[in-house]
């Protein structure tokens, strides 16, 4: 069996590129399980989705620990305490980047491949929008070496189809799919079942009367959602120009994430390590002091 | 030995008690108004409403300084209930039958707040079809919320089981809120003599309630977020499951506490006639003086006939079951109620306690009767006991349905006016 | 009404009770009205909170919130804020809660409780005349849930269970409750409407009705770029559309007395507004619906031809 593990942020079309690896593989004649998680998380913020690919019935549910394959479709996810993409993945696996540009594996990866690719950019470029779920499922197939070029195209064609996806932007996406198929290499992966995972179990006993107070569900460390640093949703970052900035609020106010601040030069400052990056205050900002560029954050 | 429940001679204390006649209902409302409960989130339905009625009453004249709010529902109630709690005033509201369970998602939400509220359920037959007198349907879908149940026998049984379940909800190793049942008609609108504790013993016995956390401008506090991840959804439902075993403790406890004050001390179960019994039949709820009235009858008959009643349900007390069951030669489960295609729900739990305790009865039957209020007989009841006594052939996890040969007729005619079957009855 | 402490943005509070990380979307609507609500009430108040794209601002642990939050459950929001009302009252009034402690109550819920499921539990608490405040987003969808119809949904909107389709050309064949009339029916002291573009507007009215005891209730109209189908960048500009175009009016009902707080004197056409949003996509490709826009259209003509007659309002709009 291969697992195959996506990491994205909502949005990105994370879950559609599971599924259309788990229908090729389908296509392919192979048994196919594909899954998502939801999370509280919205547009932008880390998910992740699974496919399954054997031979023999499958005998997994769920959360997949030990990937042979991960495809991270964002690279900064690659800092992401939350999302942790590479965790688990096995000795010998292939991880893929979604990235501008390529890099060395990160300290303690060097025993897996490394494949990198601008997805996002090209997607930009053919459809206009960073929707990757037809490369992303793409790139997966051809580094597993069981899925059919054909079967790719057609799973693409049927997956996004039952998004309504139509005409024009249904074949852009089957163009970028077939590039994407194209020019990613099949790496030799180790696909051995890989020694399973042993954490103690430590099962809640009861302990008897004590003057201790229960638990209560509540939260009293008011405002701590900065730590969850919701900066790395980002895929475009907004730029104040501090020659144009007047002060004059606008920003501030429409900012829905509490992200923009003035300094002691009344000039606006954006939190990057929590803003997602929605672009309200470029659109609104009455002096166009604010512009946008790509967010590039290379894993180092 | 009568009765387990102790007597002590505190007779000082006892005659500082009044005792007046009062409905199931009335003693409720007294119950609420000697805890001096801050709020009252209300709404109507029978055969509850006497309980609102009395405590709007005394409010608007004064003798009792609480909010009673009339809600638009048996959802908002809760959903008032809760919060308020929460805030930090000590909440008392009542319901019946198709009004908890038309609030019945609030109860899972309440105890997973943690707030020690106190409501009272007037037991009524769930529909359809639609009906007022009590079975015990309505409680029983109760029994996974986390609520702690009390079951009354008696209408001084709702007043003193209402105070102890504040004590017990409110206590800072339980923190869970408390069901009480009654029935409907036999307890909540039958009058009998009911003693009075004074206010300055309650006050003794039950402290000002302490709220964690309420909600306050000077220290702000987020409450019911959401948990995302079952490891630690399941710790927090765990948590609830051990305050709720520590529970049956702190019961005991403010029980022995209780019974010092006014000479009444409470079980989580209790027996009758048990000391030398071989046939023991298992109850909750008002219909248990009936079957006490049966097995006084069958002692009279030389049968070693007992009882035990359940008065604490939730938690279920499981060992203290077990320990009275244990070397008894047959036991019967009445059950007041029923899971379609399963059978009696009371049944299942003494099994499961059962289950494990050496020497356990070699018979464990399933009785189910008094659905809808029916009335049980001596008549049935002695036929309980007669099943116990001569059990060959009969399967016993297959539930024997209490029924008499006269309903059966009047059945039968019934459903002949109304149309169905051949002829007009 | 010259009193207001809010002339300019320059008067918006700068204090800050929302903190940032909040796991909600990219471009939310929602966020930047609960922001205000927040700064107006300078953080004394509990927000009471119904199922919905909100209940998911506080995943355990994390919080963004620098005031009370007090999650209940889909339909008795307004119930909860009840309760710690009621409990606030009588604890003061017992002496066991000093009268500085005291918090306003906020019932704040998007529209599939307010406008459907919860209905039942606001209006009770209206007619109880509860000292409340009560903020609903807007998003005319259940869009927590993946952006089903709900009550608010407008004409012709696709929603994920009003998909156009060649049977079912216009989306959505319902049209959205009127709410604010639902509300204004109880006669309150307050209701009004709001949009998050309008921030000098929403502060005043916030101002307004704290001046009032009793129900005090606000819709607001929520861009939500993830059920809308539009750029998160977007959000306030579809929000200053909304306005400009008439179709969300900005108003406000004393005691059930209506009166418009922002008049356009020349409305835009609709379509400028239905073009932002992919949600009314259907209605210009693959051909233009023209039928449907112009009932669209119309609707909103009517709506102001009404307003321009019963409060003497000098607007331009086509003659039927």
């Amino acid at each position: 069996m291969l697992k195959i593990r996506f990491h994205g942020r909502g949005g990105q079309g994370v879950k559609t590129s599971s599924r259309i690896l788990g229908r090729a593989a389908f296509l392919d004649g192979f048994i196919a399980q594909d899954s998502p998680i939801y999370g509280a998380e919205r547009r932008g913020a880390p998910v992740v989705s699974f496919t399954r690919i054997s031979k023999t019935p499958i005998t997994e549910r769920g959360f997949i620990f030990d990937p042979d394959i991960v495809i991270v479709m964002d690279e900064t996810l690659l800092n992401d305490w939350l999302a942790r993409p590479l965790e688990g993945v096995k000795k010998g696996g292939a991880v893929f980047v979604n990235a501008v540009s390529g890099f060395p594996p990160p300290a303690g990866h060097d025993d897996k491949v490394f494949i990198t690719y601008d997805l996002t950019g090209m997607a930009l470029e053919i459809i206009g929008k960073p929707i990757i779920s037809s490369p992303a499922a793409a790139a997966a197939a051809k580094i597993t070496g069981l899925i059919s070029k054909s079967s790719i195209l057609e799973a693409t064609a049927e997956e996004l189809a039952e998004l309504d996806l139509k005409d024009e932007l249904l074949e852009k996406n089957i163009q970028l799919a077939a590039e994407v198929y194209d020019v990613i290499p099949t790496p030799a992966i180790n696909t051995q079942e890989s020694e399973p995972i042993t954490r103690e179990v430590s099962p809640l006993e009861y302990e008897p009367v004590t003057h201790e107070e229960v638990i209560h569900l509540d939260i009293s460390n008011l405002g701590n959602s900065a730590l969850r640093r919701t900066g790395n949703w980002r895929i475009f970052k907004p730029i104040v120009d501090p020659q144009k900035c007047t002060g004059c609020l606008v920003c501030i106010i429409y900012c829905p994430d509490s992200c923009i601040t003035l300094d002691e030069n009344n000039k606006a400052v954006i939190d990057y390590d929590n803003c997602k990056g929605c672009m309200i205050c470029l659109r609104e900002c009455p002096l166009r002091a604010i512009s946008s560029v790509r967010e590039v954050r290379v894993y180092a | 030995m009568r009765d387990v429940k102790a007597i002590t001679s505190n007779l000082a204390a006892v005659e500082m008690m009044k005792v007046e006649m009062l409905t199931g209902n009335v003693a409720a409302a007294w119950a609420a108004r000697l805890a001096d409960v801050d709020y009252i989130p209300a709404y109507p339905i029978t055969p509850q409403t006497e309980i609102i009625e009395t405590l709007a009453k005394w409010i608007g004249e004064g003798v009792m300084k609480a909010k009673l709010v009339q809600l638009e529902s048996e959802h908002s109630m809760l959903t008032a209930a809760g919060t308020a709690s929460l805030t930090g005033a000590r909440v008392f509201t009542a319901t019946s039958s198709q009004g908890l369970l038309y609030g019945f998602e609030m109860l899972y939400n309440i105890a997973g707040w943690r707030a020690p509220l106190v409501l009272v359920n007037v037991s009524r037959g769930v529909a359809a079809p639609v009906t007022l007198e009590p079975d015990h349907n309505d409680v029983l879908a109760a029994r996974d919320s986390g609520f702690l149940q009390f079951h009354a026998e008696t209408c001084q049984d709702v007043l003193d089981l209402i105070l102890l379940a504040y004590r017990v909800s409110e206590d800072r190793r339980v923190r869970l809120p408390s069901i009480v049942n009654m029935d409907g008609f036999y307890l909540s609108f039958t009058r009998e003599p009911v003693h009075l504790p004074s206010q300055e013993m309650v006050e003794e016995f039950l402290p000002p309630y302490i709220p964690t956390l309420p909600f306050r401008a000077s220290r702000p506090v987020v409450k019911g977020a959401s948990v995302l991840g079952g490891h630690i959804y399941t710790y927090f439902k765990h948590n609830i499951h051990e305050s709720m075993r520590r529970a049956i403790e702190v019961f005991e406890e403010a029980s022995r506490h209780y019974g010092e004050l006014t000479g009444r001390v409470y079980r989580p179960v209790e027996g009758f006639y048990l000391e030398d019994a071989e046939y023991v039949l298992v109850m909750s709820n008002s219909f248990t003086t009936m079957g006490k009235r049966a097995v006084l009858r069958l002692r009279d008959r030389g049968v070693p006939a007992g009882l035990v009643k359940i008065v604490m349900y939730r938690p279920f007390p499981s060992d203290q079951l077990a320990e009275l069951l244990k070397n008894r030669k047959a036991v019967a489960v009445l059950d007041q109620n029923i899971s379609p295609g399963m059978g009696g729900i009371i049944y299942q739990e003494v099994a499961g306690a059962l289950y494990h305790q050496r020497n356990r009865p070699e018979v464990l039957m399933s009785v189910i009767g008094g659905l809808g209020g029916k009335y049980i007989s001596l008549e049935e009841f002695e036929y309980i006991f007669d099943v116990l006594q001569h059990p060959e052939g009969r399967k016993p996890n297959t539930p024997l349905f209490l029924f008499r040969k006269d309903e059966l007729e009047s059945v039968k005619r019934a459903l002949g006016l109304a149309g169905l079957g051949g002829e007009m009855g | 009404m010259s009193e207001t402490r809010y002339k300019t943005l320059r008067d918006v509070p700068l204090q800050e009770y929302l903190a940032p990380g909040n796991p909600l979307c990219a471009g939310c609507g929602a966020t930047p009205v609960l922001r205000m609500f927040l700064k107006a009430l300078e953080g004394r108040a509990v927000f009471v909170n119904a199922a919905g794209c909100f209940t998911l601002l506080h995943v355990y642990p994390y919080t963004p919130f620098k005031s009370s939050w007090m999650y209940t459950a889909f339909a008795s929001a307004p119930a909860g804020a009840q309760g710690i009302r009621d409990a606030l009252d009588i604890l003061i009034e017992k002496g066991k809660v000093p009268p500085e402690e005291d918090v306003k109550v906020v019932c704040f819920t998007g529209d599939g409780a307010a406008y459907d499921i919860g209905l039942q539990s606001t209006s009770g608490a209206i007619e109880r005349g509860l000292d409340f405040y009560y903020l609903v987003y807007d998003n005319e969808a259940y869009s927590n849930t993946g952006f089903q119809k709900s009550g608010a949904t407008p004409y012709a909107a696709a929603t994920a269970t009003t998909l156009p389709t060649k049977l079912q050309k216009e989306g959505h064949t319902g049209s959205k409750k009127d709410l604010f009339e639902i509300w204004r029916s109880h006669k309150p002291p307050y209701v009004a409407t709001i949009a998050p573009s309008h921030i000098v507007d929403m502060l005043r009215k916030i101002e307004k009705a704290s001046k009032y005891r009793g129900p005090k209730l606000f819709i607001s109209f929520t861009p939500c770029p993830t059920g809308w189908y539009h750029d998160t960048s977007e959000s306030i500009r579809i929000s200053k559309l909304a306005v400009e175009c008439g179709v969300w009016p900005l108003k406000e009902a004393i005691f059930g007395e209506v009166k418009h707080t922002y008049v356009p004197r020349v409305l835009k056409p609709v379509e400028e507004y239905l073009k932002t949003q992919g949600r009314y996509k259907h209605l210009f490709h693959p051909q233009r619906q023209e039928h449907i826009i112009k009932t669209i259209q119309e609707n909103i003509y009517q709506y102001w031809r009404r307003v321009a007659e019963t409060e003497k309002l000098d607007i331009i709009i086509p003659p039927a």
